[in-house]
């Protein structure tokens, strides 16, 4: 099966070891994977703020990178969402909106992309941690990915997942949010930092860039004994991170 | 009191709200019951995503054929003896509100709780002839004897307040001896409530929902006081925002029990009193007169708009309790008698944009609100909506954040440009690099590490280690 | 009745239409077959038996005392509800249907020493102050909610609005046949009024419970402004 990696920017710049942890476990389930390089940024950070038309150009540069895929599969749940998004933003422009429809129906979440469409459950990772796993609000919510994640963390050998208080609670990330309205974002990131905490777990998972550069950068700011993983490095490990 | 409430500046108001340590106890245990009892009713339904689909059928398509039913409904009430008012504006509503009073040589008005009378100031109109009005909802009432403390939750109005606080205000105000108990406090405000019930000389109750087929409209309510007011007093006004209302009594069944579901978890609340004309002439109780008075003060303008779905709220409140900032800031921090995702939707609408220009803004797009709606508003896209409107067709942002836009547009959009500009990413940022992380940013980075670190951008892009792995295998 | 009058509703209803970008005024809407119909399902099939049970449980939720009985025993009924109350007076609807379920109660009132009168509609004034002061008010339910536990009253000539409101204490009498699923086969049946053309009653109160709330710190108080206590007592062969 061949897929197409849609790093994300985030994903690109700050998460590279998710990335490469993508491209190997894909690899390792049969699959040929291919990086389409003209891919930029989904263009979230434009469409959150109400500026539309710039949206678009990001979208038609995104459209047109991943023509050519079968699959594409997007390391972050809100990014996959955008993507999803699409066929809004061109309802005047009925070319562009059947392209986008196109690019919709085959763009899936990583865990997603493993779940539903490679059809595995177990990947046959092996992570010796305490763990729990937040649900992003857009993974969950508007993409409607709920189950893949825990179905896939559930068969990884060693780990321990607690589960999360208030795991549907947003993070207060939120793109532009976490720095327009930061007194805000502040609150909402401390509250769900303290969740994490009463968990006992010592390794906070994730399936969203955007979440875990907010909860890692604030966990990092506090000196908290919690290490942050993208979802993808636990189910590449073999044992040893 | 109008729309409009507290100080005008929201990042004043907001680090007001962040300050409050009670009030962010309160809301937030009040939340986490609303939010419970909520999911508790929802999912002893079992189908609930059935109830909300028709719930959003029901009201889109009354809002579509609303010009019908809104005069389906003013021909039966006035066929019943009722006489209707349209009022376009605020003034007009008052207007007409005050010459009712005026001509029934009013002295004492018993209200029972509604927003749209609250949006157009109408307490203060009546009070300007000379008119007392007593608000009989517990939590109205104790706000109205809290110097007129503004309303902080459309359902539950004084949220915001602990029972100590209560105990205080009664005791200053009207003598109250006894204890902080709820109980207590609940009693005394019955006994004091009793004999203004008794005495007003008018009822004015607002209108949860009105029906077109019969003329009707029904109150939802727990502790009686609507009733109170329209079975004592010889005259009865209700005041209705122009989109309360539903065909005929089927779909009635359905929103009241959405709403009493979603509000507070109940199957229905302990009552709903459903009205229909002024008494009938042999009958003992209920009003002798009645006006009611449908107000569009701003509502129309949303019509045929990407946003009338706004206008399909049943005013549950739902969004409200599963709101993290409403969680955090209060309702006051909205500046609106409109708070939460509904009110950062409404107000801006409702009242001057410019005003509210921030509460767009002021969420996370969790969608958590969407999520719960009993009617299926799209909260969090109508946010997106009003950014988009804001920035592009009214040009409200400032021209920095369009710059950068405008940047990040032709970045994203060309992917030679791009890769150069994340190229750079790591040569930049290196002086604001210590161990691995970036805690104090330049410019726009501030509003980020001033709370939180941020990683350093990774020195080989992801980009940069496939092509080599590629080249290499 | 002479009919009301209506103001300025050409204006407001044009604009409303031209918003609406509906350049016809409609003279009939036809309602849309609605996709789906949950609130049919709600308890369907089940007997009246089983409605009761229904009752009896959500009677729990609501704060409300249950009791069932039959017709010829209501009176014991009653009357150890008149003393767990402690009540010394006791108001109630006059209609005939009333009238025939409380045709034992003069011995009650004499027993017990109780205040008792009935709602007369020539005397409105006398009327509500003695529910004002009544410790009991007394009325039959029309129609009977079991999901949630509501008495529907049709509020009507000798069946003042005041009698279920303003007593400290609440006690609905309910037939067993006038138990149905929930509000929608109320509802459905003042919908079928209407197309009849009949006048439907000037007030319907669905009531369920006491009356309550939570302003306070979200905390539930029992008994506000209406009854703060209400027992509902089912008759069985009626
Ligand atoms: S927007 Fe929806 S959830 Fe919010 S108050 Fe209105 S109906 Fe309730």
């Amino acid at each position: 099966m061949k897929v197409s990696l849609f790093i994300t920017c985030l994903g690109d710049i700050f998460y590279v070891n998710a990335g490469k942890a993508a491209v190997e476990l894909l690899e390792r389930l049969g699959c040929e994977v291919d990086f389409p390089a003209s891919q930029t940024c989904c263009g979230q950070p434009a469409y959150n703020s109400g500026y539309h038309t710039q949206t678009k150009r990001s979208a038609k540069n995104m459209i047109e990178a991943f023509e050519n895929a079968d699959y594409v599969v997007g390391l972050s749940g809100s990014c996959a969402y955008m993507v999803h998004e699409y066929p809004h933003l061109f309802e005047n422009e009925p070319e562009w909106k059947q392209k986008a429809e196109i690019l919709k129906k085959k763009t899936f979440e990583f865990t997603q992309f493993i779940t539903d469409v490679l059809k595995i459950s177990d990947v046959e990772a092996t992570f010796k941690a305490k763990a729990t796993y937040h649900t992003s609000c857009h993974m969950t919510r508007l993409l409607g990915v709920k189950d893949s994640p825990y179905t896939l963390l559930k068969n990884v050998k060693g780990l321990e997942l607690f589960d999360l208080p208030h795991k549907e609670d947003c993070c207060g990330f939120g793109g532009t949010f976490s720095v327009k309205m930061n007194r805000i974002s502040e609150q909402m990131v401390d509250e769900k930092v303290m969740h994490i905490e009463s968990t006992d777990a010592d390794v906070l998972i994730g399936a969203d860039a955007g979440c875990l550069m907010n909860i890692g950068g604030r966990i990092e700011r506090q000196d908290k004994p919690i290490q942050v993983f993208h979802i993808a490095e636990i189910l590449n490990s073999r044992g040893e991170v | 009191m109008p729309m409009q409430i507290g100080e005008k500046n929201f990042k004043n108001r907001v680090e007001k709200g962040l300050g409050d340590d009670f009030m962010r106890g309160a809301v937030k245990s009040a939340q986490s019951r609303l939010q419970n009892n909520r999911k508790l009713a929802a999912e002893d339904l079992g189908d609930w995503e059935d109830w909300r689909t028709l719930g959003q059928e029901i009201r889109q398509h009354t809002i579509e054929n609303l010009d019908y039913y809104l005069n389906e409904l003013s021909e039966n009430v006035a066929e019943l003896g009722g006489h209707v008012y349209f009022a376009e504006t605020a003034e007009e509503a008052n207007k007409y509100i005050q010459d009712v009073a005026k001509k029934k040589d009013a002295k004492k008005i018993a209200k029972s709780k509604s927003m749209v009378t609250e949006e157009i100031s109408m307490n203060d109109a009546l009070e300007d002839i000379g008119c007392e009005v007593i608000e009989t909802d517990l939590g109205e009432y104790i706000l109205q004897i809290d110097d007129h403390d503004p309303p902080s939750h459309i359902v539950a109005p004084a949220l915001h307040k602990n029972k100590e606080q209560i105990r205080d205000v009664f005791k200053e105000r009207l003598g109250y001896q006894n204890s902080e108990l709820p109980e207590e406090l609940a009693l005394f405000a019955r006994e004091k409530l009793r004999e203004e019930f008794l005495q007003a000389d008018i009822g004015i109750t607002g209108c949860n929902f009105a029906v077109a087929n019969s003329g009707s409209f029904a109150l939802v309510t727990n502790e009686g006081n609507a009733r109170m007011v329209t079975s004592l007093p010889k005259t009865q006004i209700t005041v209705m925002g122009m989109e309360r209302i539903v065909p005929g009594w089927e779909e009635l069944d359905i929103v009241v029990s959405l709403l009493t579901r979603a509000a507070v978890g109940q199957k229905l609340t302990s009552y709903i009193t459903a009205l229909t004309g002024p008494k009938k002439e042999e009958e003992g109780d209920g009003p002798e007169e009645f006006h009611l008075v449908i107000v569009d003060n701003g509502r129309s303008k949303i019509l045929g708009t990407e946003f009338q779905e706004a206008l399909h709220c049943i005013r549950c409140a739902a969004c409200i309790n599963v709101c993290p900032v409403y969680r955090h800031v209060g309702g006051h921090a909205y500046g609106s008698i409109y708070p939460g995702p509904i009110g950062a939707v409404l107000s801006p609408l409702l009242g001057d944009d410019e005003e509210y220009k921030e509460l767009p803004y002021a969420s996370s797009l969790c969608g958590a609100c969407t999520e719960v709606c009993p009617v299926k508003i799209p909260l969090h896209e109508q946010l997106i909506m009003h950014r988009r409107n804001m920035m592009e067709e009214r040009e409200m942002g400032n021209l920095a954040e369009k710059i950068t836009m405008q940047g990040f547009g032709v970045l994203t959009g060309s992917s030679s440009l791009y890769k150069i500009a994340t190229k750079m990413a790591p040569f930049v940022a290196t002086p604001f690099i210590h161990d691995g992380s970036i805690s104090k940013g330049p410019g726009p980075m501030k509003g980020w590490t001033g709370i939180r670190d941020m990683p350093a951008p990774s020195k080989e892009r992801f980009r940069d280690w496939y092509k080599k792995r590629k080249a290499g295998k | 009745m002479e009919a009301g009058q209506i103001h300025n509703k050409d204006a407001f209803l044009s604009k409303v239409r031209n918003h609406l970008g509906v350049i016809e005024v409609k003279d009939h809407v036809e309602k849309p077959e609605w996709s789906v119909s949950p609130q049919k399902n709600v308890l369907k099939g089940k007997s009246k038996d089983e409605l009761v049970e229904v009752l009896k449980e959500q009677c729990k939720v609501i704060h409300t005392d249950f009791y069932q009985t039959k017709k010829n025993e209501l009176n014991g009924v009653l009357e150890s509800i008149i003393k767990k109350f402690q009540a010394t007076s006791v108001v109630s609807w006059s209609d005939e249907e009333m009238k025939k379920y409380l045709n034992g109660i003069d011995a009650i009132i004499k027993n017990n020493n109780i205040d008792f009168s009935e709602w007369d509609d020539s005397n409105p004034e006398e009327s509500i102050k003695n529910a004002e002061k009544a410790d009991i008010g007394i009325t039959y339910s029309d129609i009977t909610l079991a999901e949630s536990g509501t008495v529907v009253l049709f509020n009507s000539l000798g069946k003042g609005r005041s009698i279920s409101l303003l007593p400290k204490f609440y006690v609905a009498l309910i037939p067993k046949s006038s138990i149905v699923p929930r509000m929608t086969q109320a509802t459905t049946k003042i919908d079928q009024e209407i197309e009849a053309g009949n006048l439907i009653p000037s007030c319907v109160n669905f009531i369920t419970g006491p009356s309550n709330s939570a302003d306070i710190e979200m905390n539930l108080v029992v008994g506000v402004h209406g009854p703060i206590k209400a027992a509902y007592i089912v008759l069985d062969d009626i």
